[in-house]
């Protein structure tokens, strides 16, 4: 990115603004603490941008409408937190099978049920995996720091629409409500890469939704523009009409995986922070990666050389790199705010179960000496 | 300049908010930089509050106030004064509404603790209880000495209505004044 703009604002106002220079034209939501101010802010910035934005009854119904909208040929937005995402579960399974492009801001918050309302977490990194039931691969990207609530909302509605699914952006409490600088893309930039999602503009009568290559995703052209298809949660043919023929549904679901799978390059995003050097490998990400980079400095003030892997892309995970980052660093310790719900996945790729563990539930953030203490705690 | 690092608590609804951000603003107007975090719990109204705000030259990763580091703080409840009086470092600046904090004569000698009626100052001498984070914000910009004060006055009314301008330039001078007096004592 090389035109940056100063901006003075909070995470959630950041990822409402992102979503308006990145051309979001419906916000449908139902207000949660501590995602809220993503709507309130959207509410004011989308009808003098020419769009919408609609306080449904529900978080279920927000994310319908939101659905909805999207068919309709617009980018849409959805924000709750983790109880919410609870909620819009069944639709996101919708979203996913169906392949309609959408982004779910989740702002996180102590879990589970209704939890801690206004107390951090990152507690939602497993449901992000798998909010609905069924088979389906996620895309969930995760900001590290308040520039990346807004670049990674644009990039967000960027993966959506090539990739036709709803798309994940995970802030956490800390991130959506800290208030200080960021330097962001300007808005001429991020409209000059916006990629919007393809469309047939052949003949009608030869249109097929859903008869893509097999790592393609599907190309929905815009409701009640002349070209007709149907639309279904359950198993579909190429014009989404219900099928149960076995070797259409083997493909169907063979081909939500490959979109994916074969195109990881074009979704993982990482940080390696000050990890050429290092002896100590730290993994984390979200708002605990603030703490760890200011342990970061404090330990090699003293000589310990400690450095950070940061995925940013959580879903699919950086597994090639984690492999590679296993074989290399003999101590490696994971820190996040849940019981360990990313450790499961750093093992299973670096194929270790020797990998240290630091882990917080209460509700409130780690500070740089948690992180300071248990590097020399266990290394 | 080093860190300055501040802290404002009180309860749910009394906008001890937009001081955080005020301040924060200010020293990234002036190039550095400023975080502002705010705490709070489910109650809407009456829980304990605490902002904390950290302003540098240097780049700030971490955005809360550790404890122990904290140079200034300022109460004006002390359900919240006394949760988070420990962060204070010792020998630090605490500013308290002497009518709704109570401070033990061991916390006297911890901590310099200075009173100043914030909430009367605020509703009888400016005549708008809210003006009270813009009474507290000048109040810990006599004490920090933190931004230069015409830049603090013009990042705080570019944050409050028009229509309130002339009443939070009042509770600025007043909120300067009664700190001065506080300091000299």
């Amino acid at each position: 990115m090389s035109n940056l703009r100063e901006i003075i604002s909070t995470g959630n106002d950041l990822a409402a603004i992102a979503s308006v220079d990145a051309g979001c034209k419906f916000f449908g939501g139902y207000p949660i603490t501590p995602s809220s101010e993503v709507m309130h802010t959207i509410s004011d910035l989308l009808p003098k941008a020419g769009g919408a934005a609609i306080q449904m009854e529900d978080e279920i119904a927000g994310i319908c409408a939101a659905i909805g909208a999207s068919m309709s040929g617009v980018r849409s937005l959805t924000a709750t937190s983790g109880p919410g995402i609870s909620l819009k579960a069944e639709n996101l399974g919708l979203a996913q099978m169906a392949e309609v492009p959408l982004v779910v801001v989740n702002v996180m918050r102590g879990g589970p049920s209704t939890g801690l309302p206004t107390r951090v977490s990152q507690g939602d990194i497993a449901q992000a995996k798998n909010p609905s039931h069924g088979d389906y691969k996620s895309i969930t990207v995760c900001a590290g720091n308040l520039a990346e609530c807004y670049t990674e909302t644009v990039r967000a509605f960027n993966l959506a629409d090539r990739f036709m699914q709803p798309v994940i952006v995970l802030l956490d409490e800390t991130l959506g409500h800290m208030h200080g600088k960021a330097m962001i893309p300007t808005v001429e930039e991020v409209q000059a890469n916006i990629k919007l999602r393809k469309t047939f503009d052949g003949p009608a009568e030869e249109y097929k939704p859903y008869g893509v290559a097999q790592d393609e995703p599907a190309v929905l052209n815009p409701m009640f523009k002349g070209y007709r298809y149907h639309f279904t949660g359950l198993h579909h043919d190429d014009m989404g009409f219900p099928t149960e023929e076995i070797e259409t549904c083997r493909k169907l679901i063979d081909r939500l995986f490959r979109k994916v799978d074969e195109h990881v390059d074009e979704i993982e995003s990482n940080e390696e922070y000050m990890l050429d050097d290092a002896d100590i490998l730290l993994i984390g990400y979200g708002s605990a990666s603030l703490a760890i980079k200011e342990a970061i400095h404090r330990l090699r003030d003293e000589g310990i050389k400690v450095g950070l892997f940061r995925p940013i892309t959580i879903w699919p995970s950086p597994e090639k790199r984690l492999f590679e980052l296993g074989q290399k660093f003999d101590k490696v310790l994971s820190v996040e705010l849940n019981q360990g719900q990313y450790l499961e996945e750093i093992q299973r790729a670096m194929g270790r179960k020797d990998i240290q563990k630091l882990t917080k539930t209460n509700g409130r953030p780690f500070s740089p000496q948690d992180i300071i203490d248990k590097v020399k705690e266990v290394f | 300049m080093s860190r300055i690092v501040m802290r404002f608590t009180g309860v749910g609804g009394q906008g001890v908010l937009l001081a955080g951000e005020i301040f924060a603003a200010a020293k990234i107007k002036t190039g550095g930089y400023g975080i502002k975090t705010a705490t709070y719990t489910s109650q809407v109204r009456g829980g304990p509050t605490v902002v904390d705000i950290q302003l540098d030259d240097e780049e700030i990763f971490y955005p809360y106030a550790i404890d122990g580091q904290i140079d200034f703080m300022l109460s004006v409840a002390d359900k919240s004064y006394q949760l988070f009086k420990d962060g204070v470092a010792k020998g630090g600046t605490i500013v308290i509404d002497p009518n709704l904090v109570y401070p033990t004569d061991e916390d006297r000698e911890n901590w310099n603790i200075v009173e100043i009626p914030i909430i009367t100052i605020a509703k009888e001498e400016v005549g708008n209880v809210i003006t009270q984070s813009v009474v507290a914000l000048a109040i810990a910009n006599v004490f920090t000495n933190a931004i230069d004060e015409q830049v603090l006055i013009d990042t705080m009314l570019s944050k409050v209505p028009k229509k309130v301008h002339e009443a939070n330039l009042k509770a600025f001078e007043l909120g300067k004044k009664y700190a001065l007096e506080a300091m000299n004592k």
